[in-house]
C-alpha cells in the first residue's frame, strides 16, 4: 500500500501516540489546497499587504485611520499619519473596530418580528421583503416618524436629516452622556457655534474640571497627541503643569501632577473664585480688557466669589491642604495658573452634569479670556463651518428634554414609525424616562439598521442591518477640527463576507426616497455618488490638502489621504460678550441632587465608552486603567471609607437611587473622595451577542437605568451626576475580574524623579540638541 | 504475572510503533514527501504549458502563470481568468477534434470560469505555517549578480552558472517542473529545513531563526 | 554572494512622563500579534497575558495619592535570564539585538518563564481558539501559538523583516526612525501610544532619536546614575541583565513626601 498523508492520518489516528503524532504534524485539510480563484485583482496576492485610508467609527469623534488589507481581510486598523485629527495615533477602540467586522454574531441580513415585542424571536426574511415593508411603513406612518443614530456629521447627517423632513419627521442622535451643555457653554462664552479645539502642546499650564479628555472626552487621541507634547515635548522649554479638578479619581487624574478632590458639583464657584483672584491681584494677561468683560465692575462683579467665601464651598480634604486655609489654596492655584501662560482651562463631563452644569462650564472657559489664551497659541482655537454649503459640520444631539418629549409623542401617538440606526436609547436613556415602555406600544412600528443586536433592536418589528463602516462610504466633518476646514472620507476597504448580507444604511434611505417619491433634496443614488459629487465641489475649491490636475484625480488623491484639509482656512476669532462676567455670576447657582447618602458618578468606560463597544472582545478585556477590572461592572469607594463601611473588595453591593437600584461588586479605590461613589457604564446588556452579555445582575448592571431624569438649567441635558446614592450589603460576594495580580508585583518600574532638577522639569530632550 | 517475554513484547511493538510512526510522519508529509503527486482535480499536464517548443510543448515562461514569483512573497496559482487568456481560443468550440490537446479537461477549465467556480487544487510544495518564505528575494538571488559558477547543496549539487534565467532558478528547487505530467517533489530538493540552512551557509545568507520562522 | 546585510541593535524608550495609561499599545499589539482572546475565565484564573501590559502602582494616601502607569513588555536583554536556561535552544539574542523565542523549537518547560525577573513571558495553557469569523481578522505573518509553548513580545520582528525586504534589500539604505513610521514598520505599540511616549529605533543608528538615552545610561552605569544627563534608567539594573528598552523617569512636580511650600 502506497503511504499517502491521508493514509498515514488514519494510521496514527488508531493509537494515542498517533494522536500525538496528529497535533504536532497535523493540519486541517484546507490547508493542504492551493486556490485558483476565477478573477484575480492585483491587491488580492497572497502575502501583500495594502492600506486603505478611511474613517473609524467606534467613538463619536470619527479619527482618520489606515486599514491593513490582506487577500481581502482587513488585518489591523492604525491611525492615519496625515489626518490631522489623530497624527497617525489611534485608540483602544479603533482596533477593536476589526472585531465588530468579523464578528461572530453580526446580524447576517434582514429580519422580522415573530414573537411579541421585545422577546427578541425574529425570523430572516429577504432584502426585498424587508424593504417592501419599510415603503409600505413610511408611506402609512411617515409622517412624524422618528429616525435615531448615533451622533454624525457630514453626508450621514444630511441625508439622514434630509430623509426624516421628507416625511415631516425629524432626525436626532442620541449619545448617553452628551455633549449638549459643553456646546452650550461654547456658545455662551466664546459666541461658536462648533466646538473648539485645544492646543495643548503648547500650553504651560493645564487646568481641567472634569474632564477625562485622555481617556473618553470630545477626542481623546487627539488631546492625548497634544498631551506627550505638553509634557516632554520636542523643544520646549518647560515641562507643562497639568491640574484635574474632579471629585473622581479619572485616568486623565492620573496623569495629572495634581488631583483636587472637590465636592461634586462647585466647580463654577472655584473657577470664579480663580477669576476673582486674577482680577483683584491683577494678573491677567495685557491684553485682556477686565473692565469689558465684568461690565466695569472689575473684582466687585464677582464680590460672592472671593475666596474666603468659595473655599469653605469646596469641601477639600484638610491632609490635602496642608495648613493652609482653602482661601490661600486658591489663591495659589490663581497666581501659578495665571503666572504659567499660556494656560488653558477646561471642563466637561461630570461638572457639566449638574443641574448647574452650564454655571459650571461657562465660569470655566471664561478664565481663558483673563490669561489671554482665547484664540491664541497654547489656548482655545476655533473651527471653521464646513467647506461646502449644507453639509453638517456639527452633530445633532438629543436632550434629556428632546427625549422626554419623544416619549411623549410616542405614548399619545404622534409618532407611530421610529427608525433607529446604531444608537440604543432603551439601553442608554435612564428608566425614569419610560422610554423603553413607550415602545410597548401595538400601534408603533420600528426599524433597526443595526448590525448588532442590542437592547433597542431587540423591541424592533424589523430589522435591516448596516455594513459595518469598514465596507461602507461615508464622510465626516470633524469635531472638534484641528482649527481649519477637514472633510474626511471613509471609504469600504473590504467586502462583507460572504454568508452576510447587509445593506448601506444609507443607500437604503437613499432609494427608499427615491421610491416614494420624496427625493426632492436627496438626489443622488448612493452615497458613493454624493461624496463624488462632494469631491469635484471640493476640486472646484481649488485649495487645500489635495493637488490634482483633473476631477478624478482628484478623487482617487482624496481617497488615497483619507479627506481633505486646509490649513490655511482657520477658524474664526471670538471676542467676550460685554459683561460676561455679571451674566456668569447671575446664572451662579448651586447643584440640586436627587436621593439622599453619597454622591453617584457614573463614568464612560475607556474602551466600553457607554456600553456601544460591550460586544467586542478586546474592549472588554483591555483593562480599564485605574482598577484594572475586565468583563464586570463595578463600584468604586474609597478604600479607608469602604473598610468603615464594612465592605471588602468583591462584595456584592445594591446602590439605590431615588429611581431604583442596582448591584455590583465594589472595588477599594485608594483615590476616591470618601463621599463619592464611581460606577462605569457599558455593563448590564440584556440583549445583544454573546461577549456582551458576560454576567448576571450581580457583576453586570446598567448604572443609566437608575439614574434621575433631571436636566441641566438651561440646556435641558441629562444632569447624570446629580445623584446621590445609599450603598448597602447584599451578603454576597464574588472575584473581581481584574488584571492586578496576574503578576506578582515585584515594583520593577516604579521610579519618579522625586526631585528633580531645573534641568529635567524643563524638558530634556537630548535628541533636540543634535 | 505476565511472562517476561510477553512484557519484552508488548515493548518492542509499542517502541517500534512510535519509531514507525516517526519515520512515517517524517518521510511522507508534503513537503518533505518524495514521489508524492496527489491527485489534481483537473489534469493540468506542466509538460505541454511549460515544456520547450522542440519537445512538444508551448514553452510558456513560468513568471506568465505564477506572476508574483519575482514581485513578492507567495508564486501565487494564476487565477482561472490567466487560463482563458489562451483557452478562449484553444477549446473545444475552436479546436478540429483530431486535435492532440485532451479537449475535455479544457471545458472544465472553461466551465469553472463560466460558473464563477474556484478551483482548489491540491499542494505539492507546502510550507509549515510557521515559516515565511519569499520567492522574490530568492529569484533575485539566482538571476542577478555577476557571472560565477557556484555548487548548490540542493538537487544534483552539480556546479551551476549564476546568473540564471527566471525559469531555470525555479528549477534549482522545484526540479524540472517543465518535464512533469504531475508536479512532485524530486530528490534532493525535499525542502526540508537541513536543505535551506545549507544553502543559506554555503552563500553566506543570514542564518537568523527569525529570517524564515515567524 | 548574498549583499552584506545591515547590523542593527533594535532599542526602545518608553516615556513615563507621557504614558497616560490608556490601553491603546495592548490592544494594538493584541490586533498584530493574534493574542489570543483574554476571556473572563482566562482573568479569573490569573492566565491572562498580554505581551505588553500597563502595571498600575498607587503611592501615597487619600487625599494625596498618585497612580503611576508603567508600559512593561519583554526588555530584549543583552544578558538575558531566560535564554541559558532554556534546555532546547528556543531562545537566543539575535544579531539584530532581538531576544528571540522560536515557537517550533520550544517544548514548555516554562523555565524561561521562571527565569524572567520582568514576567514578560507567558505559557499557552490552552489551545487559542476564536469563532469562525474572528479569524479572518488574524495576521499571517504571525504564527499561531498552540497550547503548550512559551510566547513573548517580539518587538513586531514581522514588521522588521518586511521592512528589510522592501526598504532595505530594495534602496539600501538604513532602516532609520523616519523609515520605520513612514511605512508602518515601527512596532504595533509604538505605532499606536498616542502621546508617543513609546519610542522604537536603532542603537546602532547614531541619528536615531533613541540614541542619546543609551548613549547617556550606557555611559553611566548604575553606580554612577546621578550623573546621567537624562531621565534614562532601566528596569532592575541591579541585576545586570542590560535590557534595549531604557525608561524615562516620571517627572514629580509636586512630590508626596516633600513638606509643600506652595499648594
Amino acid at each position: 500500500m502506497k503511504f499517502t498523508r491521508r493514509n498515514f492520518l488514519a494510521w496514527a489516528g488508531i493509537s494515542a501516540v498517533g494522536a500525538v503524532g496528529c497535533d504536532v504534524f497535523g493540519s486541517e485539510g484546507q490547508e493542504l489546497r492551493l486556490q485558483s480563484p476565477v478573477m484575480q485583482p492585483e491587491d488580492l496576492v497572497k502575502g501583500r499587504d495594502n492600506w486603505y485610508a478611511t474613517l473609524c467609527r467606534q467613538c463619536p469623534t470619527s479619527e482618520g485611520v489606515l486599514v491593513r488589507v490582506m487577500e481581502g481581510r482587513a488585518k489591523k486598523v492604525q491611525g492615519n499619519p496625515m489626518y490631522p485629527v489623530n497624527w497617525g495615533k489611534q485608540s483602544a477602540r479603533c482596533d477593536a473596530g476589526l472585531q465588530a467586522l468579523y464578528h461572530p454574531e453580526r446580524l447576517a441580513g434582514p429580519m422580522r418580528r415573530t414573537g411579541a415585542r421585545g422577546s427578541g424571536e425574529f425570523a430572516p426574511t429577504t432584502w426585498q421583503q424587508g424593504l417592501d415593508t419599510l415603503s409600505a411603513q413610511l408611506g402609512e406612518r411617515g409622517n412624524g416618524l422618528l429616525l435615531v443614530t448615533e451622533p454624525i456629521r457630514a453626508h450621514q447627517a444630511l441625508i439622514s436629516s434630509r430623509f426624516a423632513n421628507a416625511f415631516g419627521g425629524r432626525h436626532l442622535g442620541f449619545e448617553a452622556l452628551d455633549q449638549t451643555t459643553y456646546r452650550a457653554a461654547v456658545k455662551d462664552v466664546y459666541g461658536q457655534d462648533l466646538l473648539p479645539d485645544f492646543d495643548l502642546a503648547h500650553a504651560n499650564f493645564l487646568l481641567s474640571f472634569g474632564a477625562d479628555f485622555l481617556s473618553t472626552w470630545v477626542s481623546p487621541t487627539r488631546w492625548s497627541v497634544g498631551y506627550g507634547d505638553f509634557r516632554q515635548g520636542e523643544g520646549r522649554t518647560q515641562r507643562g503643569t497639568h491640574v484635574q479638578v474632579e471629585p473622581r479619581f479619572s485616568m486623565t487624574a492620573a496623569s495629572a501632577d495634581k488631583w483636587v478632590p472637590i465636592k461634586p458639583g462647585i466647580e463654577g464657584y472655584l473657577a470664579l473664585s480663580l477669576a476673582h483672584v486674577i482680577i483683584s491681584e491683577n494678573l491677567q494677561a495685557v491684553s485682556t480688557d477686565v473692565n469689558a468683560l465684568t461690565g466695569g465692575q472689575g473684582a466687585a462683579a464677582l464680590a460672592n466669589f472671593s475666596p474666603d467665601q468659595v473655599g469653605p464651598m469646596l469641601e477639600l480634604p484638610a491632609a490635602m491642604l496642608k495648613g493652609h486655609s482653602p482661601a490661600d489654596w486658591i489663591r495659589e492655584l490663581a497666581r501659578d495658573f495665571a503666572g504659567h501662560t499660556p494656560a488653558l482651562a477646561i471642563g466637561g463631563d461630570s461638572a457639566a452634569a449638574h443641574s448647574n452644569g452650564l454655571f459650571n462650564l461657562e465660569a470655566i472657559y471664561a478664565l481663558n479670556y483673563l490669561v489671554g489664551s482665547v484664540g491664541e497659541v497654547g489656548g482655545v482655537r476655533f473651527n471653521p463651518g464646513s467647506p461646502i454649503a449644507d453639509l453638517p459640520a456639527a452633530s445633532t444631539v438629543g436632550t434629556m428634554a428632546d427625549w422626554t418629549s419623544v416619549a411623549g409623542d410616542i405614548r399619545e401617538g404622534r409618532t407611530r414609525l421610529l427608525m433607529v440606526h446604531s444608537a440604543d436609547p432603551v439601553y442608554g436613556l435612564p428608566a425614569s424616562v419610560g422610554f423603553g415602555d413607550a415602545l410597548n406600544r401595538d400601534d408603533l412600528f420600528i426599524v433597526s439598521f443595526s448590525p448588532f443586536m442590542n437592547e433597542t433592536t431587540a423591541m424592533a418589528d424589523l430589522i435591516l442591518p448596516d455594513r459595518i463602516y469598514l465596507e461602507d462610504w461615508g464622510s465626516d466633518i470633524p469635531e472638534p477640527a484641528p482649527g481649519y476646514q477637514v472633510l474626511g472620507i471613509q471609504q469600504p476597504v473590504v467586502n462583507p463576507l460572504s454568508d452576510l448580507d447587509p445593506r448601506s444604511f444609507v443607500d437604503v434611505l437613499l432609494s427608499t426616497a427615491q421610491e416614494l417619491d420624496r427625493d426632492g433634496d436627496l438626489p443622488w443614488g448612493s452615497l458613493q455618488q454624493a461624496l463624488r459629487e462632494t469631491s469635484d465641489a471640493l476640486f472646484a475649491l481649488n485649495r487645500g490638502s489635495v493637488e490634482a490636475t483633473s476631477a478624478g484625480e482628484f478623487w482617487n488623491s482624496l481617497l488615497r489621504q483619507g479627506g481633505w484639509w486646509d490649513e490655511r482656512e482657520t477658524g474664526p476669532s471670538a471676542s467676550a460678550p460685554n459683561g460676561l462676567y455679571n451674566q456668569i455670576a447671575n446664572r451662579a447657582a448651586q447643584p440640586i441632587f436627587s436621593g439622599e447618602g453619597m454622591y453617584l458618578m457614573p463614568f464612560s468606560h475607556n474602551t466600553l465608552l457607554d456600553g456601544r463597544n460591550t460586544h467586542l472582545p478586546w474592549a472588554q478585556a483591555a483593562p480599564d486603567p485605574i482598577t484594572t477590572i475586565t468583563w464586570q461592572s463595578w463600584v468604586e469607594i474609597n478604600q479607608r471609607q469602604m473598610e468603615e463601611m464594612g465592605f471588602r473588595e468583591g462584595d456584592i453591593v445594591q446602590v439605590r437611587s431615588s429611581q431604583g437600584s442596582i448591584t455590583a461588586p465594589v472595588y477599594p479605590n485608594p483615590a476616591m473622595r470618601p463621599d463619592v461613589v464611581g460606577v462605569p457604564l457599558g455593563q448590564g446588556r440584556r440583549h445583544g451577542p454573546e461577549y456582551a452579555i458576560v454576567g448576571d445582575d450581580r457583576e453586570s448592571s446598567n448604572v443609566l437605568s437608575i439614574l434621575a431624569s433631571s436636566q441641566v438649567e438651561g440646556t435641558g441635558a441629562l444632569a447624570w451626576a446629580s445623584n446621590r446614592v445609599q450603598v448597602s450589603s447584599t451578603g454576597e460576594s464574588i472575584r473581581i475580574v481584574k488584571f492586578e495580580g496576574e503578576f506578582t508585583s515585584r515594583e520593577i518600574g516604579n521610579q519618579i524623579d522625586n526631585n528633580p532638577s531645573e534641568e529635567i522639569i524643563k524638558t530634556t530632550s537630548p535628541g533636540a540638541s543634535h | 504475572m505476565l511472562p517476561l517475554v510477553l512484557v519484552g513484547l508488548i515493548v518492542t511493538a509499542i517502541v517500534g510503533f512510535i519509531i514507525v510512526v516517526l519515520a512515517i510522519s517524517w518521510f511522507s508529509n508534503p513537503p518533505f514527501g518524495l514521489g508524492n503527486a496527489p491527485p489534481q482535480p483537473i489534469a493540468f499536464p506542466h509538460t505541454v504549458h511549460a515544456g520547450s517548443v522542440d519537445q512538444g510543448g508551448v514553452g510558456i515562461q513560468c513568471e506568465f502563470c505564477h506572476r508574483n514569483v519575482t514581485k513578492g512573497e507567495a508564486a501565487t496559482v494564476p487565477a482561472v481568468e490567466n487560463c482563458l487568456f489562451c483557452h478562449k481560443q484553444i477549446n473545444a468550440e475552436n479546436q478540429a477534434e483530431d486535435t492532440p490537446v485532451n479537449l475535455a479537461e479544457i471545458q472544465r477549465v472553461v466551465d469553472r470560469f463560466n460558473d464563477n467556480n474556484p478551483i482548489d487544487w491540491e499542494r505539492v510544495h507546502r510550507l509549515p505555517d510557521h515559516v515565511r518564505f519569499v520567492h522574490e528575494a530568492h529569484i533575485r538571488f539566482l538571476t542577478q549578480g555577476e557571472s560565477r559558477t557556484e555548487i548548490l547543496p540542493i538537487g544534483d549539487e552539480q556546479p551551476m552558472q549564476l546568473p540564471l534565467t527566471v525559469g531555470e532558478s525555479c528549477s534549482v528547487c522545484h526540479g524540472n517542473v517543465a518535464g512533469m505530467t504531475e508536479v512532485q517533489p524530486q530528490a534532493g530538493q525535499s525542502l526540508k529545513m537541513g536543505t535551506c540552512v545549507d544553502c543559506h551557509k554555503t552563500n553566506n545568507a543570514p542564518t537568523d531563526c527569525t529570517i524564515c520562522h515567524k | 554572494m548574498v549583499t552584506n546585510r545591515i547590523d542593527h541593535k533594535w532599542g526602545m524608550v518608553v516615556d513615563l512622563d507621557k504614558c497616560t495609561g490608556c490601553q491603546a499599545c495592548v490592544v494594538a499589539c493584541q490586533a498584530e500579534n493574534n493574542l489570543p482572546i483574554n476571556t473572563k475565565d482566562f482573568f479569573l484564573q490569573k492566565r491572562a497575558y498580554e505581551w505588553i501590559r500597563i502595571e498600575r502602582y498607587w503611592e501615597g494616601e487619600y487625599p494625596n495619592v498618585k497612580a503611576r502607569f508603567i508600559p512593561v513588555l519583554c526588555q530584549h536583554c543583552e544578558n538575558a535570564p531566560c535564554e541559558p536556561v532554556c534546555p532546547v535552544y528556543a531562545t537566543y539574542r539575535n544579531d539584530d539585538g532581538l531576544n528571540v523565542q522560536i515557537y517550533n523549537r520550544c517544548v514548555g518547560t516554562r523555565y524561561c518563564i521562571n527565569n524572567c525577573p520582568y514576567q514578560v513571558r507567558f505559557f499557552n495553557f490552552w489551545q487559542p481558539n476564536w469563532p469562525e469569523r474572528l479569524k479572518n481578522q488574524l495576521n499571517p505573518d504571525v504564527t499561531i501559538r498552540t497550547r503548550g509553548i512559551t510566547e513573548k513580545c517580539t518587538f513586531c520582528v514581522q514588521r522588521l523583516r518586511r521592512a528589510e525586504l522592501q526598504v532595505e534589500r530594495v534602496s539600501g539604505e538604513r532602516l532609520n526612525d523616519e523609515k520605520l513610521k513612514a511605512g508602518n514598520y515601527a512596532p504595533a505599540c509604538t505605532q499606536a501610544c498616542p502621546t508617543n511616549a513609546l519610542m522604537f529605533g536603532d542603537q546602532n543608528d547614531a541619528e536615531s532619536k533613541i540614541r542619546p538615552y543609551f548613549d547617556d545610561v550606557n555611559t553611566f552605569d548604575i553606580h554612577h546614575e546621578e550623573e546621567r544627563t537624562t531621565r534614562g534608567y532601566r528596569l532592575l539594573e541591579e541585576i545586570n541583565t542590560r535590557p534595549s528598552i531604557i525608561y524615562l523617569k516620571k517627572v514629580d512636580q509636586y512630590p508626596l513626601n516633600e513638606d509643600e511650600d506652595h499648594v
